[in-house]
This record gives C-alpha cells, structure tokens and sequence, in this order.
C-alpha cells in the first residue's frame, strides 16, 4: 500500500484530496477525500501514525 | 345482528407461546403479526439483488454483492465470493429468492490455520440501528435476524454480532446445517444494560457469518447466546473446520432480515429499484455502461481551457466518497476538484481544440463503512 499527494489543478488549488495506489506499478489509484468519515481516509491516517509518509505530488 | 367479544388477550390453543393479540384497557392491543409487514429490515441487499462492482471476485473486501463484504486471511488458495441463482423449486425460491451470496472454498493445503479467517459480513450504519425502536439497553427488548443458508459440508456454524458505542459489545449463537440443504435459521437477540450504540453515519452494528474463525480468536469457554465486551481472543467458540478444510465447498446466504421484534416475520420483498436506492448511498457506479461523458467549458476567461464533469450523488451518499481509477482522453491534469457526499466536480485542462475531454470508463465512488 502507498499513496501520493495531489498535484495543483488547473486552477492552481492543491485538492483536499490523497491518492492511493492500488497496482504494486502504481498505475491505478484511488481518489480519497481528505473527510473524517471517509473509511479509506481513516485508513491513510493510521498508515501516516504507523510512521508512514505519502509520495510528494509531481 | 351484531355480537362483541371481550376478552383481554387471544393466544393460540395450547398457550405456550404467549399472547397473538395482547388487549389494553384503553382499547388498543398489540398483535405479534408475522406477515405482510414493511419497512422492518435493517438489512440492505438482504435478497442479494444488487451487485454494481460485478459478481464473482477471488478477493476479500466490498467486491460483489452491494453492502455484502468478506474476509480472508491465511487462505493457501483463495476462495471465491459470487452472486449465485437460487435453484428453481428449492424453499428459498418458493419464499421468492432468486439470488444468493455464495462462497466456494479454495484448497486449504495447510488446514486450518489458528490465525486464519474467511467470513461473511453486513457493516450496519450506526444511527439506522439507534433510530430503529429497539431499546439495546433492555434484556427485555430484541431485534430478530433471519436467514436462509446452505452448505456443502454438515456442520455446525456460527453467527455473531457486534455494536459499537462507548465500547463494543459482541453477541453470537449457533445454527447447524445438514449437507446440500436450504435450512432457514432465526434467532432473537436481546439488549443489554449498559449497550450503546452511536448515533451518527458511522459503524454501528456488524452482522456476521464466519466460516472458518482461526484459533487466534475463538476459544472454547466462549458462550454462546449471551454478551460479551470484545474479546479478540474469544470472539466465537472454537469453530468446526470440516468445511474450511473441504475443498470447493459452499456455502450459501440469502434473505437476511434483521428487525426489531421478539420474533421473525416474513421476509421484506423490496423491488431491486429500492434496493439499488439504498445500496447508493454507499457505492455508486457512475456511467456503468462506461460510454463517453464529455467535460464542459467552465467558462472563466483566465481558464479557457479548464474542462469540468460535475457529478451529483441521488441519494446523498453516507459520507464524501472516494473516487476509484479511471480512462479519460484529450485532457491533462484531471483531479476531483471536489468529493462530497452529494457531488463531485472533475477538473482537467483539455489539450486539443478539436475533440472533447472525455471520461470513457465507469467510476466507482465508494462510501463503505
């Protein structure tokens, strides 16, 4: 399991948003909003408290 | 000619079995009516109608059956969870079942592993489970799961449940199964002081069938119909593991009902519309079809080429879903701008002025618990 951080839009606003890798090449990934109820973000947190980091954005 | 009856309760001729119709004093009576009732499942998806994500998976998780997820750790071959048709003629088929969630076994070569588990589960959101009428604080107030089940191999199974409040508190009994047979299983749950349950849009309640529950986590002093405060180390009795150790063997679900009531009234048909309905709030196919959806012009003069799909959620979903992988074409840069329970806006710069952004595949926004 990895993840990345959001690259700027074309408005130049950073989303709200972590991306989760879900291939091992990290072709595919899921868009996860950054919302406490959100089970896949309750999950990025604990991954971010076991010491983890996410990729830098492009 | 009229006649009037006064009597203050009517049961059935041997009276065991308590009162069909209670009578008040004030003129009211309560009745146990087993049938033709509505709006009483707590149970989405209960008839395994609804499958957007598909309906065969070698892979644990929320992959078939809408609001239907499993479990699977320390399989040698993984199983394979399926939506199966209900053999025409059969009991469940005859009460109006047409589809079932099946489970076919894998080859477990190593046997029954103690840290091992393969089961079935429904998450129940939290404040559907405290609005529902049932007091969980009382021993004298029960909510009554119903099922239809069948395996390939005789054994006796389990089936637990758990609630999440100020603690989590778990609850399990047991059903035994005869080989290749549609048996339908009932059992009354009641409260108990001192349970909570939230009250918001998070986990509340899971129902679960395991099938083979490992060592690690069952024990043999563990009771059966009664509470217990979580106890990962004892959260069923030991579990039998013929089936778990039998290769391809099966085991079927279907019309799962679970209501507040003392006892199980006939199951709650509902049209697949008002289940795919309910099953949205926490996934949504969007563009199942997968055909072309072309972005927008936003229109803002510094931002020519921006490119928008705004997306609305009907139903709300449970809370801001994530958006799973997509293809898109003659864009660069695409994001979700937004993710919100009820919208979602992509965001992309077009790169060509001849043909339209497009997203060209179905996008899966999934709000699970």
């Amino acid at each position: 399991m990895s993840y990345k951080l959001p690259s700027k839009n074309v408005f130049g606003d950073t989303p709200n948003t972590i991306l989760k890798f879900t291939d091992d090449t990290k072709s595919k990934y899921i868009t996860v909003p950054k919302a406490s109820d959100n089970t896949d973000y309750q999950e990025y947190l604990k991954w971010v408290e076991e010491g983890n980091t996410a990729d830098p954005a492009d | 000619m009229s006649s009037q009856l006064k009597v203050n309760a009517i049961s059935d001729a041997a009276g065991a079995n308590g009162n069909a119709i209670t009578l008040a004093t004030d003129g009211t009576c309560t009745a146990k009516i087993t049938n033709n009732l509505s709006n009483r499942n707590l149970i989405i998806n209960g008839a395994m109608q609804v499958a957007q994500r598909g309906t065969t998976s070698t892979s644990a998780g929320y992959q078939t059956l809408d609001r239907w997820t499993s479990s699977m750790a320390g399989t040698d071959e993984a199983c394979t969870f399926a939506q199966a048709d209900v053999t025409a003629g059969t009991d469940p088929w005859k009460a109006g079942f047409r589809k079932a969630f099946k489970v076919t076994n894998g080859n477990q070569t190593s046997g029954a592993g103690a840290a091992d588990d393969l089961s079935v589960t429904q998450n129940i959101e939290a404040q559907n489970l405290s609005n529902s009428g049932w007091d969980y604080t009382s021993s004298s107030s029960y909510i009554t799961l119903s099922f239809w089940a069948k395996s390939s191999v005789a054994q006796t199974f389990y089936t637990g449940i758990r609630i999440y409040g100020d603690d989590q508190r778990e609850y399990c009994f047991a059903y035994t199964l005869a080989a290749n047979t549609w048996k339908k299983v009932t059992h009354s749950i009641p409260g108990g002081s001192g349970h909570t349950i939230l009250n918001t849009n998070a986990l509340g309640a899971f129902i679960q069938w395991p099938l083979w529950w490992g060592t690690n986590y069952t024990s043999s002093g563990r009771a059966v119909d009664t509470w217990q405060i979580k106890n990962n180390a004892a959260n069923y009795p030991d579990n039998t593991s013929t089936w778990y150790t039998t290769n391809d063997a099966t085991f079927e679900l279907t019309g799962v009902q679970l209501e507040v009531s003392d006892h199980a009234t006939d199951f709650e048909h509902r049209s697949y519309q008002d289940e795919l309905q309910r099953c949205r709030r926490y996934f949504y196919k969007w563009n199942k079809t997968g055909s072309n959806r072309y972005t927008y012009s936003g229109g803002y003069s510094s931002h020519n080429n921006s490119a928008f799909i705004d997306i609305t959620f009907d139903p709300e979903m449970r809370a801001a879903p994530s958006a799973g992988s997509f293809s898109d074409a003659n864009v660069t840069s695409a994001s979700f701008a937004t993710l919100n329970p009820e919208c979602a806006l992509y965001i992309a710069t077009a790169t060509q002025s001849d043909a339209a952004g497009r997203i060209s595949t179905a996008v899966d926004f999934s709000a699970e618990l």
